[in-house]
């Protein structure tokens, strides 16, 4: 009886510390009652779950890629969604694009060197329809920090966001909208962030080059190839000692750059293989276990989030990201050894992922071609 | 830009290959979306629209409660990637209070809500992708999502957008189109052929708005088929699913009576 009383004392508690509720990131309220079932349940010999899975199971992962038309690259991503009515289940779009910023030495605008990269999560208030607008925006805040400081370290930067060195560069926007919220959510938003990054292609640019009239060659306009310094053609061979007067060599160098006309949308993003997974591990002391639902999100004390990256050809981890979330504790030791496992786990759903967004692509160029054929008939 | 295309060739045919008259294509998802008591996902052509629906339930602030009838709360976000320049419009942003503030103002005189006081309906919008049309886009999704939802209404709510190009009419505007082209939305209720909502934000000449006003009308009659199809298709496969429930269930009724 004592804990039907909190149970009913719990939701106005959450909703008067909004900040309880963001940190700990468990979005709805569980009576003490349902906790400690959660938490019976996992603590047996034979841990037992609500929906029957084993610790280490994740619910089926559903995973589209290219669904925004008019994003350079997007993903829509749905951890256990029920396969009757298509409804339940955590649901997030991930989209890219990309956008031309100036790059200017008096730092006047925001452009920089090797192009900017931002992330940017929002909620949509349906997937969360009991907070209030304030503690939706620090939900929406405290997940945009997660993912931006690990997704847009320098490490992992693309190397293919220049457009014309120290004049021109791409601006990277990687936008997550959360749908629904099933539980797991920073697990499918680095799933779905490493499917839109994946899906991204920059277009390809030529830079375009005024030279100097020369000669009998009155104007004349060159072209280097993509991305790359057209400092140095064939305009410095045979140059005399230049004038101090002489303000040309200022307009040698490239200016402007265009898009060419060219079969595909354009170059795969650079570090395809690098963007990094994330593993939340729910810790209920003796044990862990994986991809928690809502529920078993409110009654674990402690969850660990774990973000790897994978260098390509060997497979070697990297660790991009260590959190903890919730109020819980966990000795130095006991990291050792979930940080081990987790890398484990990352391991097996970076590879499932690969194969998936392998086949996506496969898909999508099927389609494509087939389409083309249809227009050509 | 707009100069170069053109809206109505000689053909009379628009930019996208549709005749003067034609709407696009329209697709209606009525599936469960989340924790949403009832929701919509409608797309005409490449506009996309994710609608859900809360309630009737007891409303997050007090404050708003309204004695004798039910609080419609509507809040419209759009997706930063819809467009296809980048824009991030936050919940301030004055375009989007306005979408949602004319969706309110043409359910309230619809939704009954007479019949739950003290609550509050919540109509989450969500638009994921924008190529014209964006509010007829948002008040069928409503319509549909506040069905789903099971919240009873005195009639469906269909809007179409028209626009006029010289002197001649055409429905269901994409962006371009919209950009050169005056355009009114309308909303209009099929069955007592009231309309609940006419808004347009450019100039039309006088003479033109009987016709497109007339046209937007009968264009909502054929949306009302599509929105009445989805709608009976949804509700058919639950009471399928709940048949197979319910012949077991019979079976062991008719044993009682014996």
């Amino acid at each position: 009886m004592i804990s039907v009383s909190h149970a009913h004392r719990i939701p106005h508690q959450i909703q008067n510390k909004k900040d309880l509720a963001c940190s700990t990131m468990s979005t709805i309220s569980l009576s003490k009652a349902e906790k400690s079932y959660i938490t019976a349940g996992l603590k047996q010999s034979v841990p037992q779950r609500t929906d029957g899975r084993n610790l280490t199971d994740y619910r089926s992962i559903a995973l589209e890629t290219g669904v925004a038309p008019v994003a350079n690259g997007s993903a829509r991503l749905c951890i256990g969604r029920n396969l009757n009515d298509n409804g339940g289940g955590t649901e997030i779009i991930a989209a890219t694009k990309l956008e031309v910023e100036t790059i200017s030495i008096d730092e006047s605008s925001e452009g920089r060197e090797g192009g900017r990269f931002v992330v940017n999560v929002s909620c949509s208030p349906a997937a969360y329809p009991h907070l209030t607008q304030i503690a939706l925006e620090d939900l929406q805040h405290d997940l945009t920090t997660i993912l931006h400081t690990t997704i847009t370290h320098p490490t992992l930067h693309p190397k293919n966001l220049i457009i014309l060195p120290r004049k021109k560069s791409w601006l990277l926007h990687l936008d997550l909208l959360i749908l629904a919220d099933a539980g797991n959510t920073l697990d499918a938003l680095f799933l779905a962030a490493r499917a839109a990054l994946w899906d991204t292609k920059v277009p390809r640019t030529r830079s375009v080059e005024y030279k100097a009239p020369k000669s009998n060659v009155k104007d004349e306009t060159g072209f280097a190839g993509a991305n790359t310094t057209v400092e140095g053609g064939d305009m410095d061979v045979d140059e005399t000692a230049p004038s101090g007067f002489d303000t040309r060599s200022q307009a040698r160098r490239a200016t402007d750059f265009e898009l060419p006309d060219y079969w595909d949308e354009g170059e795969n993003l650079d570090g395809r293989d690098r963007w990094p997974v994330g593993v939340t591990l729910n810790l209920t002391p003796p044990v862990h276990f994986l991809d928690a639902t809502l529920q078993e999100e409110a009654a674990v004390p402690l969850r660990f989030l774990l973000v790897f990256s994978f260098s390509s050809p060997s497979n070697t981890p990297t660790l991009q990201g260590i959190r903890t979330l919730g109020g819980g504790e966990v000795s130095l030791s006991q990291i050792k050894d979930l940080t081990e496992a987790g890398q484990n786990y990352a391991n097996e759903l970076y590879t499932a992922l690969n194969a998936k967004l392998k086949d996506e692509d496969i898909r999508r160029t099927q389609i494509a071609q087939e389409r083309f054929a249809a227009t050509r008939r | 830009m707009g100069s170069r295309v053109e809206i109505l060739n000689e053909g009379g045919y628009r930019s996208d290959g549709r005749r003067q008259f034609e709407l696009r294509d329209i697709t209606i998802n009525l599936a469960q979306q989340g924790q949403a008591d009832g929701s919509a996902i409608i797309t005409h052509g490449l506009t996309q629209v994710l609608v859900s629906v809360f309630g009737p339930r007891e409303g997050k602030l007090r404050s708003q409660a309204i004695h004798d009838r039910a609080n419609i709360n509507v809040e419209v976000n759009v997706a930063a990637f819809s467009t296809g320049e980048r824009r991030r419009r936050g919940r301030g942003d004055k375009r989007i209070l306005e979408i949602g503030a004319t969706i309110k103002s043409t359910f309230e005189p619809v939704v009954q809500t007479a019949l739950y006081p003290r609550t509050q309906i919540d109509v989450y919008v969500t638009v994921l992708q924008q190529d014209g049309g964006l509010l007829q886009a948002c008040i069928n999704g409503t319509t549909l999502a506040l069905i789903n939802a099971g919240i009873p209404m005195l009639d469906f709510v269909c809007a179409v957008t028209g626009g006029v190009h010289s002197t001649s009419p055409m429905l269901d505007l994409t962006t371009l189109e919209e950009n050169d082209v005056p355009h009114v939305t309308v909303a209009m209720m099929p069955k007592t052929g009231k309309v609940a909502l006419v808004t347009m934000e450019t100039r039309l000449h006088v003479d033109r708005f009987e016709e497109i006003f007339r046209l937007a009308g009968e264009a909502g009659k054929v949306l009302h088929r599509e929105m009445k199809g989805a709608v009976m298709g949804r509700t058919s496969t639950l009471v399928n699913a709940m048949g197979s429930q319910q012949s077991v269930d019979k079976d062991g009724d008719e044993q009682m009576m014996e």
